[in-house]
């Protein structure tokens, strides 16, 4: 069975823009996204840089289809130039082949050849040159219109999407620009039309980045507090909040540092406020004691981890799928939580929306594993509306003398009071504790404190959500996170090869619902894990927990550089 | 609600210490259910949020909400409960350790942010919890724990001075064996809009007996209270650390401001659509 | 006997108010003082304190009875005129200590009651109001007989000049 996408796919193209010293390549890029998105495209687009600050060389990665896009493709169609320099960095990220397009100006020298090894055509496009017949006229412009025109995006689009990438800048730059663009559209002519089939009809869609998506979906849960510290790459998603929480209401502190910001929601959310927080690695590894003190206290609190690679400092600005041990096994003792993984961009909005609302309702801490490539990454997708979750913070609101907030019950979510109902008094303890909550070392407090904690979560009915089970058939390909995309995408190619694929796409990892997973199993002869780390997390979570048959496979590759889904048939098909 | 004047024994959770007989900290116990009764706070708008150590174990005394949350991370922990509760009375209590060593760093933070919450550290110059190490309010020379035999050898960390220097707009110091003083100086700095910084001397008879001497030797400071920091810096610099009394108030801004909600989710939503 | 009054007392009010905060205060001190030594496991002192705490029940319910048909000004807890830093009948807490004996602890309650008459003495003697003076005479006169009391009691406990047992075991460390 064919899957929707493979069905919609006409149009698949991956451009890439490099430049440098200001040149203007992201913005090219965001331009170009903009147009195809008016166009009715579907797209994704990252972005690479080196370490400076302002100046430094930098890469927009784009790839724009007539289907929905979660991964970027094996090869880069077109490579734009704005000049060449430190261009070398990002080879690995610009894959080539001999059929791709290079367009290159002259003036900025020879294509360095780590590029030009790949036998691409080379095309020579004088856009400085071109650029400099315009008052205020700049390059990336006209490489925008040739770009544009090699993409078969109507002018009409790119000069609407000027208009609002530019708005800033003032009428006369955007003027300017769109000259440029239509020069840029005139060299282009020499290379052809390209015969893009691009969809009749435009629909409506949404330009949102996976941070976006995530602060979006904690609002829909309710979130009105968030602390945080900035770190690469959260910070987006906390300045994304901080206005818009105001504006409903709510506030952003910014904290001194991620001790503090993990204290602050544990603090607000004992005040009944819905809270979370962002942040990446070595933050993370900063709040286990906090994300502990929720969990032992039973406090709701929801982090969200924007893992990039590791350890330590590791490399802030690539993605990478290694913190699944820490976000499962990160806090001291035994302290059931819950963990959970957004499948794309629109799966932030929801996965964050549905671990706000379990957070609450279980009174447990929820850790979203975002990460680099869905964070920062710009997806045009359809617009994702809200789906309604019913799970509320049980609380008591008219508590009697007999009012215990830890009493052991039927589904052990005991009802909280807040501060502010009278007789409600109680103080949160990290200590262990008995039914009333005062510090105890007993045995069967600590025994039954425990079973309450991991039971609430066990005994919960988390339903079909907890992975996106697709496709049938003798292989199955496990996976969770960003590496999806690539993932479905391969499965597709394999079923186009006459293989039947299942993909289990895990969205909750923690708790593990076994059941359904060996159900999910069911006539599955061979598997594969696949997971972006070094030491396949995933995996030897899945070996230990023994859902896993002795010869199944991973396929761990770390970062810095995205799966793509040509390697993942590669690895499979070597092996079948 | 009743109208019944709560008294302070009335905001006495019941809970029996286990402070050592001869502790300080019974003082600070009384002043403050003292001073709530006195405020007439209702019980459920009170909330007391402590760390780690002996004076952390407070709010498991008073009748009110409370956590009692890690090492070091009171204030932050109050901060969040505060910036998203404002209406509630909030009180934070720890010690010398919980307070400058470990949370040192949430101290100076707290002081810049003139958030209003009452802060009352508990100062006996050392660990208590932990079987009596130094702390950064020991002296240099206190050679009587075996982790540090010879004595720390590092310059006493001055909270008052650092509260100043931080920013704190209410900095006070009490002395647990003056409880009339004491229990004034927490009225006001519960009163007080903004941080309210209250530093108790607060004798450890376990690990610190010979401060029963600070009974002959605390004495009110010079002048006071300042609204101006220099003239208070002058003050607290050439303080030895048992001058008692209000240092310093001023009123500024209260942090954090609040909004009025000024959209809907919809409205955010839509900001996607291209 | 040091000065134990800081300031003029001259309404009845006033005065009932401070002997009432006086019993009151000493009554629920000894009954911290006796809760603090059980946890202890001193329960000798405990016993001795307990037993305290009743007696203070009693002069409190007395003081309270005198009180019935006087309007009670709201006094701030700094600003009750004794110069001593609690009420002059409640023992400090900072001079207790977990392995005192009970003579010690009798030693200190017998302190604190002097005190307490002390505190009535003064009153009978420079109040302006002559109501207050004679009121205070008869609770000064009501003190004695405490006081009494507790000498008795202590010249019942045994002491053979031994210093106390220390405790050989180290501190423990809770959390």
């Amino acid at each position: 069975m064919k899957s929707e996408m493979g069905k919609m796919r006409n149009t698949d193209i991956s451009v890439a823009i490099t430049g440098s010293g200001g040149s203007g390549a992201v913005t090219a890029g965001l331009i170009l996204l903009d147009a195809a998105a008016r166009t009715g495209l579907y797209g994704l687009m990252m972005r690479s840089y080196g370490p400076q600050i302002r100046g430094g060389e930098s890469a927009s990665l784009l790839r724009l289809s007539s289907g929905p896009v979660a991964c970027m493709n094996d090869q880069v169609d077109l490579l734009v130039g704005l000049d060449w320099r430190n261009a070398g960095r990002f080879a690995q990220e610009i894959p080539l082949v001999a059929e791709s397009l290079i367009m290159t100006d002259p003036a900025a020298g020879a294509v360095p050849r780590s590029f030009a090894t790949s036998g691409a055509n080379v095309s020579e496009l004088a856009f400085e040159a071109h650029a400099r017949r315009v008052e205020n006229g700049r390059l990336n412009m006209v490489a925008v219109g040739a770009a544009a025109a090699f993409c078969g995006l109507p002018q009409g689009a790119i000069d609407a999407a000027l208009q609002k990438t530019l708005a800033s800048k003032g009428r006369k730059l955007i003027e300017s620009a769109a000259a440029c663009v239509a020069i840029g559209y005139e060299l282009a002519t020499e290379l052809g039309d390209p015969e893009r089939d691009l969809p009749t009809k435009p629909a409506e869609r949404w330009n949102i980045s996976g941070n976006e998506a995530c602060g979006l979906g904690g609002l829909r849960g309710g979130v009105r507090f968030v602390a945080a510290y900035p770190i690469t790459p959260a910070s987006d998603m906390l300045e994304w909040l901080a206005p818009r929480l105001e504006q409903l209401g709510g506030s952003l502190v910014q904290a001194e540092d991620e001790l503090a910001s993990i204290n602050m929601v544990v603090g607000a959310s004992y005040g009944g406020i819905p809270s979370l927080t962002a942040t990446s690695g070595p933050g993370f590894s900063l709040m286990q004691e906090g994300l502990g003190l929720a969990v032992a206290s039973e406090t709701p609190v929801v982090v969200i981890n924007v893992t990039r690679g590791g350890p330590s400092t590791g490399i802030p600005t690539k993605s990478e799928q290694s913190d699944l041990n820490i976000a499962l096994n990160g806090m001291h003792g035994d302290a059931p939580h819950l963990v959970l993984a957004p499948l794309n961009v629109p799966d932030c909005a929801f996965t964050t929306q549905w671990a706000v609302r379990l957070a609450e309702h279980l009174q447990t801490a929820a850790i979203v594993l975002s990460d680099q490539s869905l964070g920062q990454a710009q997806a045009v997708t359809d617009p994702h509306g809200e789906r309604e979750i019913l799970l509320e913070r049980v609380t008591e609101r008219s508590p009697t003398e007999e009012y215990r907030r830890y009493t052991l019950s039927g589904d052990d979510i005991s009802p909280m009071t807040l501060p502010g109902i009278a007789q409600g008094m109680y103080t949160a303890d990290g200590l262990e504790h008995d039914e009333l909550g005062i510090p105890s070392s007993k045995a069967e407090d600590h025994h039954r404190q425990l079973a309450k904690r991991r039971d609430k979560i066990e005994a919960f009915d988390f339903g079909s959500d907890w992975a996106e089970v697709r496709g049938d058939g003798a292989l199955c390909l496990i996976c969770w996170g960003s590496v999806s995309g690539a993932v479905l995408e391969a499965a597709e190619r394999l079923e186009g090869e006459g293989l039947s694929v299942r993909v289990i796409a895990m969205r909750l990892l923690a708790p593990l619902r076994r059941d359904a997973l060996r159900q999910a199993l069911v006539g599955v002869e061979r598997i594969w894990v696949v997971e972006q780390n070094h030491s396949g997390q995933l995996y030897h979570y899945l070996v230990s927990r023994g859902v896993l048959p002795d010869d199944a496979k991973v396929l761990a590759k770390p970062g810095p550089v995205p799966l793509r889904p040509g390697e993942i048939v590669n690895a499979i098909a070597e092996k079948e | 609600m009743t109208t019944v004047a709560l008294k302070a024994k009335d905001y006495k959770s019941g809970v029996k210490p286990i402070w050592c007989p001869g502790c300080g900290h019974f003082a600070v116990l009384a002043a403050i259910t003292r001073a709530l009764a006195y405020l007439e706070l209702p019980k459920e708008q009170v909330a007391l949020i402590s760390g780690i150590g002996c004076s952390s174990r407070l709010p498991a005394y008073v009748d009110s909400f409370g956590f009692h949350g890690l090492h070091g991370r009171a204030l932050p922990l109050a901060t969040g409960l505060k910036a998203a509760r404002p209406e509630l009375n909030v009180l934070v209590a720890g010690g010398d350790g919980d307070g400058f060593s470990i949370g040192g760093n949430h101290f100076l933070h707290a002081c810049r942010r003139n958030i209003d919450l009452t802060y009352i550290a508990m100062d006996n110059r050392v660990y208590g919890m932990t079987k009596g190490q130094a702390s950064p309010t020991t002296a240099p020379d206190w050679a009587e724990s075996k982790l540090t035999p010879h004595g720390t050898g590092v310059r006493r960390f001055q909270p008052a001075a650092i509260a100043l220097a931080a920013g704190a707009t209410f900095i006070a110091r009490g002395y647990s064996g003056d409880p009339k003083g004491l229990t004034r100086m927490l009225v006001e700095a519960i009163t007080h809009p903004g941080f309210s910084f209250l530093h108790v001397l607060s004798p450890c008879i376990t690990f610190r007996p010979e401060q029963r001497s600070w009974k002959t030797e605390v004495h009110p400071f010079a002048a006071g209270p300042y609204d101006e920091p220099v003239e208070a810096a002058r003050e607290i610099q050439a303080d030895d650390g048992l001058g008692l009394g209000i240092l310093y108030a001023e009123h500024l801004p209260v942090w954090p401001p609040h909004y009025q909600p000024s959209g809907t989710l919809a409205e955010v939503e839509r900001e996607f659509l291209i | 006997m040091s000065n134990v009054l800081a300031g003029e007392i001259s309404s009845l009010a006033e005065f009932l108010a401070h002997a009432l905060e006086m019993e009151v205060e000493s009554a629920e001190r000894y009954a911290e003082l006796a809760d603090n030594m059980e946890v202890h496991n001193n329960l000798q002192v405990a016993m001795l304190f307990r037993r305290l705490a009743v007696e203070g029940d009693a002069h409190a319910e007395q003081v309270t009875r005198r009180c019935a048909t006087v309007e009670l000004p709201n006094i701030a807890p700094w600003a009750f005129k004794w110069s001593s830093p609690d009420g002059p009948e409640s023992p400090a807490m900072e001079d207790l200590h977990y392995l005192m004996s009970r003579r010690q602890a009798l030693e200190l309650a017998l302190h604190n009651e002097v005190r307490g008459l002390a505190f009535y003495a003064e009153v009978a003697d420079r109040s302006p109001n002559p109501k207050v003076r004679q009121l205070a005479g008869e609770m000064a006169r009501e003190e004695d007989a405490h006081v009494a009391m507790l000498k008795s009691w202590l010249s019942r406990e045994y002491d053979d000049g031994t210093a106390p047992l220390g405790d050989l075991d180290p501190p423990n460390m809770p959390e």
